[in-house]
């Protein structure tokens, strides 16, 4: 055994529980008697424990005087005591309200987790609301934005109107080059129901796809268009013009030939 | 009967009401409160005080006693150790500890056979005095264990504190007093530098 493996060994022991040590750790004190810093400690904290007893055994039977006990007796009777009857459903009270409680928290939380969702949808909505509308990704086309456009378009008018900006645009169209004259107006809802309800409405424009109310949400743009004469069957020395109901998707509603 | 029944028990019937398991649970604990007080504060004035707040309080906080975090016992040297506190901070107890008067105070010192009474008053004044000069929180661990014979376990719950914790204090403790009892009497009790030294 080494000095630290008597140390931490020893320490595990009061004075008094050392001095009281026999033969029980032979190991321990056969290290004790061979090594003299450690017989010296174990010398002292035996001497250490020793005094501990004579002052433990000199105050064992040291006690407060009657003068406190009576005080404190007193003081008891002083003291009002409600009687143990009575608090039985006092204590019951208290564990209900403390049910109720809970679940009032909980409703609390749900409302206020309702709050904030809503709070957080209806900005959502504010904000897809406030974006502007998805552009039309259209071939050959550039979209404008006429003042006055709307009213000309609805109105069957060919001539694109005075205040509209125009926009030639180059593309291709089966190897040939197209011009296309492109005049937009934002269109109502009002339109757009118009257009969705009935295949042919009471403007000319024709359905070009499906289209579910609930998806063509938003606002549509009227833009005209001149298409290369080659498109129409018709006759193929001048250009078509017509005018397309696009949706915030980029998709084509709608097509009204306009000549 | 009632001494049959656990602290736990009596004090659960005191709060009640039940003036005979008040006094007996005060008859069964107020003399290790008392001494703990005594050993703390060196002064049996201040140990009576001392006993008789904690019963008061007792009364009138002892519905907060919560069994599951310890027994009646440590919850009192809980107790006692903060009444102790605020008796010696108001009563300079520096100034009690080192009181000629107070060395000869014969609530400490038994005279039993006049020869060896002499020598064993003498080591026990002496021992008390180095338990007294220790800093506070050592006092504690020494009052609880050594001179209370608490458990490491119920010392740290009276304490508040872990059980390795009293035992470090307790160690240094025993080194302090080693020391202190060194320099009073080297030659009556036989205590040797190299033996403090080892610990160190």
């Amino acid at each position: 055994m080494t000095c630290r493996e008597f140390v931490e060994a020893a320490e595990s022991l009061t004075p008094v529980q050392l001095r009281l040590m026999q033969n029980e750790d032979e190991v321990a004190l056969a290290h004790a008697r061979e090594c003299a810093t450690c017989g010296e400690w174990l010398q002292s904290q035996k001497l250490l424990g020793g005094a501990l007893q004579v002052l433990r055994t000199d105050t064992a039977q040291c006690e407060a005087g009657p003068q406190v006990e009576q005080a404190v007796l007193r003081a008891f009777r002083m003291q009002g005591f409600e009687p143990a009857v009575d608090e039985r459903p006092e204590r019951a009270a208290p564990a209900a309200w403390k049910l109720s409680r809970f679940f009032e928290l909980g409703a609390y939380a749900a409302v206020a987790a309702a709050l904030i969702v809503g709070i957080f949808l209806g900005a959502r909505v504010w904000r897809d609301r406030q974006s502007t509308p998805v552009r039309a990704q259209l071939p050959a086309a550039t979209v404008v934005q006429p003042d006055n456009s709307e009213k000309t378009a609805l109105n069957g008018n060919s001539k694109p109107s005075d205040g509209g900006q125009l926009e030639m645009a180059r593309g291709s169209a089966n190897g040939a080059t197209a011009k296309s004259v492109v005049s937009s107006a934002k269109r109502p809802h009002g339109v757009r129901e118009v257009a969705t309800a009935a295949a042919v409405d009471r403007q000319g424009f024709v359905a070009l796809m499906f289209c579910d109310p609930l998806i063509c949400s938003g606002e549509e743009e009227v833009i005209r268009m001149e298409l290369p004469g080659s498109a129409s069957s018709a006759d193929g020395s001048q250009p078509v013009v017509a005018d397309v109901i696009v949706g915030e998707d980029g998709l084509v509603r709608a097509m009204r030939i306009v000549n | 009967m009632l001494n049959e029944q656990t602290d736990e028990q009596l004090l659960a019937m005191a709060l009640d009401g039940n003036e005979d398991a008040f006094t007996a649970l005060y008859r069964r604990r107020q003399a290790p409160v008392y001494r703990f007080a005594l050993h703390m504060s060196g002064s049996p004035q201040v140990a009576e005080e001392v006993t008789q707040d904690v019963f008061l309080f007792l009364l009138q906080r002892g519905r907060g006693f919560d069994p599951a975090r310890g027994a009646v016992g440590a919850y009192l040297f809980g107790v006692a150790r903060n009444y102790v506190r605020r008796a010696m901070e108001k009563s300079h107890s520096e100034a009690i500890m080192t009181t000629p008067a107070e060395d000869d105070d014969p609530s400490l010192v038994t005279n039993c056979d006049p020869v060896d009474g002499i020598a064993r008053s003498q080591t026990s004044r002496a021992v008390r005095k180095a338990v007294l000069s220790l800093p506070e929180h050592y006092r504690e661990a020494v009052v609880l264990c050594d001179l209370q014979e608490l458990s490491y376990a119920d010392a740290a719950e009276a304490l508040g504190c872990a059980i390795g914790t009293i035992r470090s204090r307790l160690h240094r403790a025993h080194e302090m007093l080693v020391r202190k009892l060194q320099s009073s009497a080297p030659a009556r009790a036989g205590f040797s530098s190299d033996a403090a030294r080892c610990l160190s």
